[in-house]
């Protein structure tokens, strides 16, 4: 009995090795396949489709993505629909759906639709692996937009990087969401060391303000720009008195205020997202910190903040990605996203311009290594490592936050970090484009 | 002390094991607290806080506790009476919650809370029975679907569908609701703040507000359980179902209005939460509903005095403890849940959880 059981491993192990060494081989073949050398000279008749006279067999076998006709290109997609910032990650799958629909209005690519497989990935960690572990399984998915959330993020790459797929975040701006050492990880949203400095440059120079209380919500990303800020500060000059964290989820932060009132900051620094800076706001004013100016981040800037907040917001300030030239391009898409959500983008969250700018950024990279069958029939192959390549080589694309060009680690943002200020009920930019 | 130590001698006479075991754990919770005292002292020595900042953070500790000990009340009468942990408590909060968000929204739009004091008086009022009936509504149904029909089975098993019906109502809550956070304005009679002079100390109405009205239930609810037919019922029920049940008591009214009872509370506290903290959300119930949790046990579950010395000293502790011991304001949780531990070792029945127990026994 133990003896046959070792034997079939045994005969499993050989299997496995014979067939991953027929995997090396008809590597090799397609590579010279694609070279052109065998395309037209006479290869030995194969039922089905060719690539560069590759049989179908042969291609799967190799790890390259077929999509038969009729089939879509399928991107997936991690979005926070649920967690701390549900609305931001709602937007921005409001975003990549209707980025979709435009691509498919304008004939798709090659005849094949596109096709978004959206997950939730909570804006967790946790929640990521999972979402990640369902896309590397599938074999149909070639490439991720996503994921809303830094620590999200992070827990997406490891296995799309073993996966082999590409991720294009629209909206995770921690610096170590892209590195040298990654070369599936990209984004159009900003690092936060530039949001940072912005911010610290800002707060110095024009506000002069220069003794600063920071707080942040012990996520990835909140303490990640508010450990950046109080660098980028202290390096200006300035002084950080206090530095605390609070907890996502809790409601009541009078406590932690009081203590931080004790030092009387001229002004607060959070890093974090919005739900948790509203109710930070409305404290301040019953714990002796009314005089104090509130200053925060990317995760706060938009009309859920001002909408939960109330009168209370007015005076805040938040930085957020402000690009020029592309008012035309936002108006027609902020139509569109009325037409087919109902409601307009800015009042979901403030993230949708470059949630729709990754699909575009994802399709585009898919379409320029698009391979068709030689003989026409529909068929499609992409090579894994080519569309990888091709995200990173993303050069003067046109977008709705501005042109997007990936740099070496795949920070492909464009635009600059600017600031605003709610006047009136409403984020009003108060520095950059036009206005200096 | 000594008559404790001495007990404790006799009690665990029998096995050396457990001798020194008891013993064990006694001198690491007699070391942890003297530590303790010692980095309180050596903080205070080096820290320079004012008595307002102390008055200060007194207030909003109080003021926390108040909202904990009316969610806790829920969880230690149902855990009396049913030694059930009713984990969905927070999410009947919630729902309460939401009731009062729509009855302010319909009252803002009268304009009765910026109207006059009666009308603004008056929408407190509708919000706070608003959300006692929808809680109660919660509670009643939860009751029926999801516990009594697993009322004899192995205590696990209502404890897992207590926590499946957290999740259902607080999912349900992000689908009905939305994810947004829902914002409370505070009616003009509570909004505001109140300053005792230069001092620097402030307190919010809503804080006097939730203190003062959760007082004032809890006493109502304490002359429920000790002075009514109803309540003598419940009392019986908890002490023995079957010989209750054989006394003519009907055991089934009497669980659900022990929900009933616990949801009214939750629900007025899910208003009080919202007016106070100023949003309501579909999760907000799950945090507060783990710490009233944690206030119940610290104080003694099945407890009502214990749930409300718990909460308020739950709440004391998280508002002094960081600042106390010169830690980072995120440990204040660590702090509560030590002094948790630390609570159990020394009363494992909480702290005023050895009556009933005794009663029980």
């Amino acid at each position: 009995m133990k003896f046959r059981k070792f034997a079939l491993l045994a005969i499993l192990v050989v299997a496995v090795l014979a067939l991953s060494a027929c995997g090396g081989g008809t590597e090799t073949t397609g590579n010279t396949g694609n070279n052109g050398n065998t395309g037209d000279t006479d290869v030995p008749v194969v039922e089905g489709p060719t690539f560069d006279g590759m049989s179908l067999a042969d291609a799967e076998a190799a790890g390259y993505v077929i999509v038969a006709p009729g089939e879509p290109v399928r991107i997936g997609a991690s979005a926070a629909l649920t967690g701390p910032i549900p609305e931001f990650g709602l937007d921005i799958s409001q975003s990549y759906q209707l980025a979709v629909s435009d691509l498919n209005a304008a004939g798709g690519l090659m005849g094949h639709d596109y096709e978004l497989d959206i997950q939730d990935g909570a804006c967790d960690g946790d929640a990521a692996t999972v979402v990640a572990n369902g896309f590397a399984a599938d074999p149909t998915i070639l490439a991720v937009a996503g994921g809303t959330c830094t620590g999200e993020t992070l827990g997406l790459q490891p296995i799309l990087a073993e996966a082999r797929i590409p991720h294009v975040s629209a909206s995770a701006t921690n610096p170590a969401v892209t590195s040298e050492d990654c070369d599936i990880c990209n984004r159009v949203a900003l690092s936060d060391k530039l949001q940072a400095d912005v911010d610290a440059e800002y707060i110095f120079n024009t506000l002069g303000l220069t003794q600063a209380a920071v707080m942040h919500d012990n996520t990835d990303y909140g303490l990640g720009v508010a450990t950046l800020f109080q660098a980028a500060f202290e390096l200006l000059g300035g002084e950080v008195l206090s530095f605390d964290g609070v907890q996502v989820g809790d409601t009541d932060y009078r406590p932690v205020l009081t203590q931080v009132a004790t030092n009387s900051p001229e002004l607060i620094f959070f890093g974090g997202y919005y739900q948790e800076a509203a109710l930070i706001v409305s404290q301040m004013q019953e714990t002796g910190l009314e005089d104090s100016v509130f200053f925060s981040d990317d995760g706060v800037y938009g009309d859920a903040f001002v909408n939960t907040a109330g009168d209370m917001s007015e005076g805040v300030y938040a930085s957020f990605v402000a690009g020029d030239e592309v008012a035309e391009a936002n108006a027609e898409f902020d139509a569109k996203y009325v037409e087919m959500w109902g409601t307009t983008p800015d009042e979901q969250g403030p993230f949708h311009a470059q949630a729709y700018d990754s699909v575009q950024m994802i399709a585009a990279a898919l379409a320029s290594v698009a391979m068709e069958d030689d003989n026409g029939e529909g068929y499609l192959m992409f090579d894994r490592e080519a569309v990888i390549a091709a995200v990173r080589a993303t050069a003067n694309l046109p977008g709705l936050a501005g042109v997007m060009t990936c740099n070496a680690i795949g920070d492909c943002g464009a635009g600059g970090i600017q600031i605003f200020q709610v006047q009136g009920g409403t984020f009003v930019q108060i520095s950059g484009f036009g206005l200096d | 002390m000594e008559a404790e130590i001495k007990k404790n001698q006799t009690s665990v006479f029998s096995t050396i094991s457990s001798l020194i075991k008891a013993n064990f754990i006694r001198t690491f919770g007699i070391i942890v607290v003297l530590l303790l005292i010692w980095r309180i002292l050596y903080v205070a020595g080096q820290t320079n806080y004012t008595p307002q900042y102390w008055i200060s953070q007194l207030t909003n500790g109080l003021v926390l506790g108040g909202v904990y000990a009316l969610i806790a009340l829920g969880y230690t009468l149902v855990y009396g009476i049913l030694f059930m942990i009713n984990f969905a408590h927070g999410e009947v909060m919630m729902m309460g919650g939401f009731a009062g968000y729509f009855v302010l929204q319909a009252m803002t739009s009268l304009g009765w809370t910026n109207g006059t004091t009666g009308q603004s008086i008056l929408s407190i009022v509708f919000m706070m029975l608003a959300g006692m009936l929808v809680s109660v509504l919660t509670a009643v149904l939860l009751e029926r679907l999801a516990y009594r029909p697993l009322r004899s089975a192995p205590r696990l098993v209502p404890l897992i569908s207590a926590i499946g019906a957290s999740f259902f109502l607080q999912y349900s809550a992000l689908r009905i609701f939305g994810a947004t956070p829902h914002p409370y304005k505070k009616p003009t009679v509570i909004s505001g703040i109140l300053k005792f002079g230069d001092s620097g100390v402030a307190i919010t109405y809503t804080g006097i507000f939730i203190f003062v009205t959760s007082i004032i239930l809890m006493l109502a609810l304490r002359l429920i359980v000790n002075r009514t037919k109803m309540g003598r019922a419940m009392r019986s029920v908890a002490e023995d179902k079957e010989i209750a049940r054989l006394m003519g008591v009907d055991v089934d009214r009497v669980i659900v209005f022990t929900f009933v009872l616990g949801a009214a509370l939750a629900g007025a506290g899910g208003v009080m939460f919202g007016l106070h903290n100023t949003i309501m959300r579909f999760n907000s119930g799950f945090i507060p509903g783990l710490k009233a949790f944690t206030a119940a046990v610290l104080g003694g579950i099945g407890n009502v005095t214990g749930a409300m010395f718990g909460a308020l000293l739950l709440g004391l502790l998280e508002a002094f403890g960081p600042s106390a011991l010169g830690m980072p304001t995120e440990y204040k949780d660590v702090i509560a849940f030590s002094v948790l531990v630390l609570v159990l070792i020394f009363r494992p029945t909480g702290l005023i959880g050895e009556v009933l127990s005794e009663k029980k026994a």
